[in-house]
């Protein structure tokens, strides 16, 4: 789960063009949304374009999104009980 | 000074000009269905307005070259049906063309582009150098022989209402006489990629204003007025007795594609247009409203209504039979709402169930017939929080 | 400012009380004014960009490619350059639009084949989306208006800005951007539109045969209906047309436009021309202007940077900084008539879309 974690946060950084951060600086629990990282809505389909490419799961109601993308941590366990073998 | 509409034009998924269009209306008519012409992974997937003429067939109508951008020949169609109804000989006064589209000629430019990708040294690329919104604009001038002032404006789908004003504008300020203003859009795989992306297209006919809505159909056309300044009014001789009497250009400034929760944008584009018009909320017939049906729309629109609109008047949404023709919307729909206020019927909304939880007004969902139609309201809400409103009212005749 | 009955003519006075400018030259920095000037040995030229970090934050950046960092920015530093948070009217300009984005997002489509891209890429390619962003930025609910119709494109702003006076609007911002699309330059070059390199953007006007060599850039303006200690100019008129043989000098529109005006020709201090290196049309231009002109010191623009459909906005700037720094910069000058600027003409043409704008200093 560590390694999905670490991999995670690299992607979430390329696909949001974080620029300014570094991917260790990125809490596994910390908020993505809203005060946490502050990333908006646009991003919140980004990651759900990332959970595809990356990991053949598709999304197909971005009203799911929220629940799944609150922290690195929970988007690491989604993954974990969905993806594709 | 009052500005007159003298002629309109249009064409869309619906029909190929305003009889055909009102027609379809007038029988609850919708164009939204599979994608025929553009080619498309998405054909059977994402229902689209898709006007059923092929480019050659439009050129045909447009008097144009078949490879020409099918932006630029829908448009011709619409803006010569215009100036067709109009009777004016634009020889005689200062005239502009207005327009206004948001894809250029990217129905070509996607094409060349896949054949540039591919490193093909045979690859003819030149035509590319006038795929730009504004060449679109200039090729419709030319044909419509309109060289006293073009222009084009893109501000999303808000952009044919931001045309008729700037017509109006320039009509009132006595700049020119005569402007034929509008808008157009064509479908392309760029926007149906686009807008796929977001998640906001609904992959059945949209239900716009519905509770269940699960968001838009894309659509193509265009929908153009002839604005005219009282004194070519009264030379025309025809009664003319219809002006845009009010307009408002408001920006959001929350977000580049959501708007504000409370639609503050929707709400100063209506308050203001209202406030030109020197009109009462209440003195509002018909609003024909934005409504693409996806979830942040209507409900940002719907709550903004509401506040304006103490009692909310008749109101729907064309968008159920055309789908969203994007930089077009506002054209073709003053289009339709001016053919509203001609057989005073109101149409109404398609495929409407539910009413949303957080309104206190549901659209029309029947043809309301026989019915005063003095001032009719019409939104145009886009990204970038481009947010317009225009209102056609009934005047004593010229 | 009243028009005047000829088609679309405007006279009056609208002063020029903030101002900006990114482009291929060091021009950001509004305290110096063409002091140092840049070569770049190329058919396709690119601005000189500021450090966007102090204007733009880093959340926001991440988004933008490079003509939305500087149209951004442009439209923030003219802002702050007037001393003015929020105008009544943005009024933008853009001919080709956002090109990067838009060719990226084609590139997305291709390689997917209409599969899974990024929404990012497409919201970011909408022509309205720098005149969004400073709305956004700013908090400003106004009027908010983008506009694209090569060689009028700019222009169209300005008229956005007469009319929008006529209606009460006291502050409004108006700019434009452009910027250098690979794809549109693969196709420029095929065309024949562009000079044959090796070139330099400085010789422009010393290659004898045509092309020109393609440019970029942002200009915005803060324009009010009021003189203030800031003020750099006023706008007293402009005009627009488009010459239809456009082998032959508008000799009769250029005449009427002073008519209206009320002044003599020979009032003008400097014409500053767009001739952009295509020796063909710019023979034409150049050969009216020496008649028409003959006492006036006669100036170019496009050699600093580069020929685009709204290089007029780089244009505008250029006349505002002359007529505030009461200099004419020798790097602009074709032939100098010594004369002191105080009233100058800029008469740009792309293709047969004529403009002219009048300047005088306050």
């Amino acid at each position: 789960m560590e390694d999905l974690i670490a991999t995670l946060k690299q992607q979430i950084v390329e696909q949001l063009n974080l620029q300014h951060l570094k991917a260790e600086e990125i809490g596994s629990d910390q908020p993505l949304f809203g005060e946490g990282l502050g990333l908006d809505s646009i991003d919140a389909l980004e990651l759900i374009v990332l959970l595809q490419q990356k990991y053949g799961i598709k999304l197909a109601n971005p009203a799911e999104g929220p629940q799944i993308f609150q922290t690195v941590r929970t988007m690491a366990e989604f993954i974990s009980a969905n993806q594709k073998a | 000074m009052r500005v007159f509409i003298a002629g309109k034009g249009t064409i869309s998924a619906i029909g190929n000009n305003c009889t055909e269009s009102w027609e379809a209306l007038h029988s609850l008519r919708s164009g939204i269905g599979r994608i025929t012409i553009l080619p498309t992974i998405y054909a059977d997937a994402l229902p689209a307005g898709e006007i059923k003429l092929s480019n050659q067939e439009l050129a045909d109508a447009a008097g144009m070259d078949a490879c020409t951008s099918r932006t630029a020949l829908i448009s011709a169609i619409a803006a010569k049906e215009a100036l067709r109804d109009s009777g004016i000989d634009i020889k005689k006064y200062r005239t502009g063309f207005i327009s206004a589209n948001t894809v250029g000629g990217m129905d070509k430019t996607e094409i060349v582009y896949s054949k540039y990708l591919e490193k093909k040294t045979d690859t003819q690329l030149t035509g590319v150098v006038h795929h730009d919104s504004g060449s679109i604009t200039e090729l419709v001038a030319d044909v419509l022989g309109i060289n006293d002032f073009v222009s084009t404006i893109s501000t999303a789908c808000s952009s044919s209402a931001n045309s008729m004003m700037y017509g109006a504008r320039l009509i009132k300020s006595n700049l020119l006489d005569v402007v034929i203003a509008g808008g157009v859009d064509s479908m392309s795989r760029f926007t149906i990629s686009g807008f796929n992306a977001l998640m906001i297209l609904d992959n059945k006919p949209c239900v716009p204003c519905d509770e269940n809505r699960n968001g838009l159909n894309l659509g193509e056309g265009a929908g153009y007025v002839v604005l005219v300044s009282e004194r070519v009014a009264k030379d025309l001789g025809k009664n003319l007795n219809i002006i845009l009497s009010g307009y408002a250009n408001a920006n959001d400034a929350f977000h580049q594609t959501a708007s504000s929760p409370d639609g503050k944008g929707n709400f100063l584009a209506m308050t203001g247009a209202l406030k030109m018009s020197a009109l009462q909320p209440s003195q509002i017939n018909y609003i024909n409203l934005h409504g693409t049906g996806t979830k942040n729309n209507d409900l940002a629109e719907g709550l903004a209504v509401q506040k304006v609109f103490e009692k909310v008047p008749h109101c729907s949404s064309t968008k159920c039979y055309t789908g969203h023709t994007l930089g077009a919307s506002a054209g073709v729909e003053a289009v339709y709402s001016l053919l509203s206020m001609e057989h005073s019927t109101i149409i109404p909304n398609l495929r409407f169930e539910t009413q949303m939880k957080e309104l206190n007004f549901a659209p029309s969902t029947s043809l309301i017939e026989n019915i005063e139609l003095n001032h009719m309201l019409s939104n145009s809400f886009g990204f970038g929080g481009n947010c317009s409103s225009l209102i056609f009212s009934k005047t004593s005749s010229i | 400012m009243e028009n005047s009955n000829e088609t679309m003519s405007v006279h009056g006075e609208i002063f020029i009380n903030g101002a900006s400018c990114i482009s291929p030259q060091p021009t950001f920095d509004n305290t110096a004014f063409l002091t140092e000037v840049k070569t770049h040995a190329s058919n396709k030229i690119y601005a000189v960009e500021p450090n966007y970090s102090m204007y733009l934050d880093a959340i926001a950046i991440r988004r933008m490619s490079r003509i939305v960092k500087f149209g951004t920015t442009a439209g923030l530093m003219a802002l702050k350059d007037s001393g003015i948070e929020n105008p009544d009217v943005i009024s933008t300009a853009t001919g080709y639009g956002l090109l990067e984005m838009s060719q990226r997002f084609l590139q997305d489509c291709v390689a997917s084949g209409e599969g899974i891209v990024s929404p990012t890429t497409f919201i970011q390619s909408t022509h309205n989306t720098v005149s969004a962003n400073i709305a956004i930025i700013i908090g400003c609910n106004a009027h908010n208006n983008t506009f694209s119709q090569k060689g009028f494109s700019f222009e169209s702003t300005l008229y956005d800005a007469f009319l929008m006076m006529q209606e009460g609007a006291k502050k409004i911002l108006v700019g434009a951007y452009e910027e250098v699309g690979e794809f549109n330059y693969a196709a420029m070059l095929q065309a024949g539109e562009l000079k044959k390199e090796p070139c330099n953007n400085l010789e422009t006007f010393h290659y004898n045969n045509n092309g020109c060599i393609l440019g970029e850039g942002a200009a915005f303006f803060v324009l009010e209906n009021e003189k203030r200690a800031n003020t750099y100019a006023k706008l007293i008129g402009f005009h627009t047309f488009l010459n239809g043989d456009n082998s032959n000098f508008p000799i009769e529109e250029i005449e009427a436009f002073f008519a209206k005006q009320g002044i003599e020709t020979s009032a003008v201090d400097v014409v500053l021309t767009g001739i952009n290196g295509n020796k063909q049309s710019d023979n034409v231009l150049q050969n009216g202007i020496e008649e028409i002109f003959a006492n006036s010191t006669t100036a170019a623009f496009k050699h600093l940077c580069g020929e685009y459909m709204t290089a007029t906005a780089f244009a505008f700037w250029i006349a505002a900084m002359m007529l505030k720094t009461n200099s004419v910069p020798d790097v602009l000058v074709l032939k100098n008539a010594n004369r002191k600027p105080t009233t100058i003409l800029v008469y740009n043409t792309y293709l047969h879309y004529h403009s002219l704008m009048l300047f005088q200093n306050v």
